[in-house]
């Protein structure tokens, strides 16, 4: 709210509204003490409209009809409300006399009456009648409006009615109407907050009815100003006569009326808008047809209430089944990531929303129309901050404009947190609708210039268009029910999931367990007989130096069998026990490793012309005996596969990127055809016969599995006859990650 | 060199024995061959006790002990080996199938002397043996020893 216009509505909240001291002059206002019955107060201009000489100290049957209308209340119990008691003839005039009580005495207020025409009972009672017979049968809001207004113009001969509807931030709409055509029309139009100041809707609230017979009236005031019973101005909160403010009066005249009536609709306790009739020429209502409105804006609200309980209730049971659906679905799914990627409609459905999100342990999910996963992130760590569980907004531009909210997709959020510790939480967007609300009036007060504590309202109630933006449409409570429910079920589902996850975790352990043993066995009695099968035949051999070569052969070939076999059997042990060690983690050098590897190979290939290329290599972040077997295997392998070649070329190059280091490995050799590429890594995936090209096939799997285990990635690429590529991606430091 | 020790073999497979027992005898080496088939006989005989209580006196040379044995297993041998006063400077091979690392660890935890995976290729066992009764056996003069 800008400056100025918080001060204009600092102003506006001073305004003595309930203790004008002075009243509205078509009638006389009295009140008698609380105890002994005697005058205390009175309005100045009681003894000319009363004809009577009105005195302080004196009782009410002293007064001209006094002692009929004194044995008339004597019957009647006071209540706090205004009642009207009924119509006197005082003086060949006719009075309505309405009473009520307040702690400083008894007030007694006298209103000219009505002519008999419109004035009884018998007139109104058949048009009420109608109006209450059309009440609650099936009736829409904007019907139930429409007959409203239309019956309290026949009721009270106003030129216009509207009715007036409060908007969560107490602008007002017009959303029925009903006129003659003197005044102008202003339905559809918006009214600012601010033209019925909050302690305004606090009066509405209390006392349900308010004529202002003619903006142009004198004051009469009370007299003498402060209750003898506390020494306060008279309390006129409750009185059909108090005086109104001179900056409504101006109001009043700057809209081009002289006279007003409104009648509160208080729906469940809250004032959720206004009868509001007007006319260009003074205008009075009689207490007898102000009742009947009275009782005509009290049924209206009971039947508005009704109305926004059934579509609640109809909203409610549509949610309901839109979330047992997607619950059960959830429930069902083998995550939660999953259940709600697997139903999006059901998800935005549960609040009306064009996109959702969800941020979670596993990642993002969403559905529909959203904002990029950057600004969800963003967020979702901004909703974190927040204090209430739920942030529901349909300006998320306005309440946090640092997120800088992209407000095509965002300009409304609903978010429920998941969880207290981490930034987990739902979201569901709608996007911006931008609306014309045409305004009755430029909707701002004005500050007199020369006095700035006097205040003017507007003097314009010319339609004033404004392109209102960067707002959604607003979230029902039921949208945030709904929400809630929503996370309260994924909570469950979280916590049945980690139930059976540790679960499954005691049983992995227990297996794992169970292969760690197999594999301590395997490890002493497989290897055993394929040893001795090596050793009896060398030694079979030994003693007899002079075997033909046939057996000589033979025997040479059980014992390449026991040996590969052997070989295989020590291969399989390091891949297991690959996925049980832990990770010792340190810098490691990876030009030392490819020495060391180029050391122990070259001793194997002495023969071989082999040009070895090696560029700059980084230091990684890994475990050491891992990578040097990683490396060991990869630099292995394309030897092995340039055995073919007049003269290989093992090329190795390494650089630091962004979060990840990454070596590759590449040679000149045999190569292989893509298509195989996916069984590359697989245990005891070969792409080239044993015979020519010996080993167990676990070499790569090993490799990658080292890989894997450091969190990082390794591909190839090769082409057949023209050499392979085996590239290996390793995550720097967590440390170095954040910095 | 007249009163060379003994070297005392542990190992429960008859077939690891007599590969055990060729690979030595290829090394030539003088020495007495002891073979205990068990933990618990092994044990008899560095104690001197049960069926080796009147055996000639003197600790062995070396102790060639397979890890994995019946009733009593090579840890537990080299655990009170190593945990008695005198016979801890006895020094001991520990000859297993096993690669398990956990095993090479507690075993050096233990004392051990050496630790050999058997290699599947009887050339590099037959290196290895070598290797080590010409170290342990010939050339590693015990420490002065009093009874």
């Amino acid at each position: 709210m800008p400056e100025a216009t918080r001060d204009l509505d600092a102003i506006c909240a001073r305004e003595p509204i309930r203790i004008p001291g002075a009243i509205q002059p078509h009638g006389a206002l009295l009140v008698f003490h609380p105890v002994d019955g005697r005058l205390t107060q009175a309005s100045a201009n009681a003894s000319s409209c009363l004809e009577a000489d009105v005195r302080i100290g004196m009782r009410l049957c002293d007064l001209p009809g006094g002692v009929e209308l004194s044995s008339h209340l004597a019957s009647w119990d006071f209540v706090a409300e205004p009642v009207f008691v009924r119509t006197y003839e005082i003086s060949a005039r006719r009075y309505d006399v309405s009473v009520h009580r307040t702690p400083q005495g008894a007030i007694v207020e006298y209103e000219p009456a009505d002519p008999p025409r419109d004035g009884s009972h018998a007139v109104q009672y058949p048009g009420t009648r109608a109006f209450l017979m059309q009440l609650g049968h099936g009736q829409s809001l904007a019907e139930l409006c429409a007959t409203v207004a239309r019956h309290t113009r026949q009721l009270t001969g106003f030129s216009r009615v509207l009715v007036y509807r409060f908007d969560p931030e107490w602008n007002g709409k017009v959303i029925a109407e009903d006129g003659d055509g003197t005044l102008p029309s202003y339905l559809d139009l918006h009214f600012p907050a601010s033209d019925i100041p909050a302690q305004a809707r606090q009066l509405y609230l209390l006392n349900r009815i308010r004529l202002i017979r003619t903006a142009a009236y004198e004051p009469s005031p009370i007299v003498p100003d402060t209750s003898p019973v506390d020494g306060r101005p008279l309390d006129l909160s409750m009185s059909a006569l108090r005086s109104v403010s001179s900056v409504h009066l101006e109001y009043m005249r700057n809209m081009g009326t002289a006279s007003s009536m409104s009648v509160s609709l208080i729906v469940d306790g809250r004032l959720w808008g206004l009868i509001s009739c007007h006319s260009a020429q003074p205008h009075h209502v009689g207490a007898q047809a102000r009742a009947a409105c009275e009782l005509i804006g009290q049924m209206m609200a009971l039947q508005i209430g009704a109305l926004e309980r059934a579509e609640v209730a109809s909203r409610a049971v549509e949610l309901k089944q839109i979330e047992v659906t997607l619950l059960s679905r959830l429930s069902e799914s083998l995550s939660v990531v999953q259940g709600l990627r697997d139903n999006p409609d059901l998800w935005l459905k549960l609040a009306s929303a064009q996109g959702a999100a969800a941020v979670l342990d596993e990642g993002i999910v969403t559905a529909g129309v959203v904002p990029d996963e950057a600004f969800i992130q963003k967020l979702a760590a901004w909703i974190y901050e927040q204090t209430d569980e739920v942030v529901a907004t349909e300006r998320l531009g306005e309440l946090a404009p640092e997120l800088g909210a992209p407000e095509d997709v965002a300009s409304g959020i609903l978010a429920v947190r998941i969880s207290q510790l981490r930034a987990n939480c739902l979201i569901w967007f709608r996007p911006e609708r931008v609306q014309l609300v045409s305004w009755g009036g430029e909707p701002r007060k004005v500050a007199d210039v020369q006095e700035p504590e006097r205040l003017h309202p507007r003097q314009s109630f010319g339609t004033w268009k404004q392109l209102v933006k960067g707002r959604s449409l607003p979230w029902s409570d039921i949208d945030v029910l709904g929400a809630n429910d929503l996370r309260n079920a994924i909570l469950n589902v979280v916590l049945r999931q980690a139930e059976e996850r540790s679960k499954l975790i005691e049983e992995l352990q227990r297996s794992n367990k169970e292969l760690e043993a197999f594999s301590y066995s395997v490890s002493h009695d497989l290897r055993a007989p394929f040893r001795h099968i090596v050793g009896f035949s060398e030694l079979l051999r030994d003693r007899n130096g002079d075997m033909d070569e046939r057996s000589q052969h033979y025997l040479a070939n059980i014992i390449d069998a026991a040996m590969s076999a052997g070989r295989l059997v020590d291969d399989l042990l390091s891949f297991s026990q690959l996925g049980r060690h832990s990770l010792a983690l340190a810098n490691v050098d990876v030009v030392k490793l490819v020495e060391e590897a180029r050391r122990t190979l070259e001793t194997e290939q002495a023969a071989r012309k082999v040009h070895w290329d090696v560029g700059p290599l980084p230091v990684v972040w890994g475990d050491h005996a891992m990578l040097r077997q990683a490396i060991l295997n990869l630099c292995s392998n394309a030897l092995k596969y340039t055995r073919t070649c007049e003269e290989a070329v093992i090329r190795i190059k390494g650089e630091k990127l962004q979060g990840e280091t990454v070596i590759s490995i590449g040679d000149n050799g045999v190569g292989f055809d893509m298509a195989y590429v996916g069984k590359l890594f697989g245990v005891f995936q070969r792409l080239h016969r044993a015979e020519e090209f010996e080993g167990t096939g676990i070499g790569l799997a090993l490799t990658k599995r080292i890989i894997d285990r450091h969190g990082g990635w390794i591909k190839a690429e090769g082409e057949l006859g023209k050499g392979a590529t085996f590239t290996f991606g390793l995550p720097v430091r967590d440390k170095e990650a954040t910095t | 060199m007249s009163d060379l020790r003994p070297i005392l073999l542990v190992e429960d497979s008859a077939k690891d024995m007599e590969l055990t027992l060729a690979a030595l005898a290829k090394c030539q080496l003088a020495n007495d061959i002891i073979v205990a088939r068990d933990g618990a006989e092994a044990l008899d005989y560095v104690f001197c006790r049960g069926i080796h209580e009147n055996r000639d006196p003197g600790d062995p040379a070396v102790v060639l002990l397979d890890l994995k044995l019946p009733k009593v297993d090579g840890l537990e041998v080299l655990e009170q080996l190593k945990g008695d006063a005198m016979l801890r400077r006895i020094p001991v091979v520990m000859l297993t199938s096993s690669r398990e690392e956990r095993d090479l660890v507690r075993s050096y935890e233990l004392g051990v002397n050496a630790f050999v995976v058997k290699p599947v290729d009887f050339g590099a066992f037959f290196e290895a043996i070598q290797d080590l009764g010409m170290f342990w056996a010939i050339l590693n003069e015990p420490p002065p020893r009093v009874r």
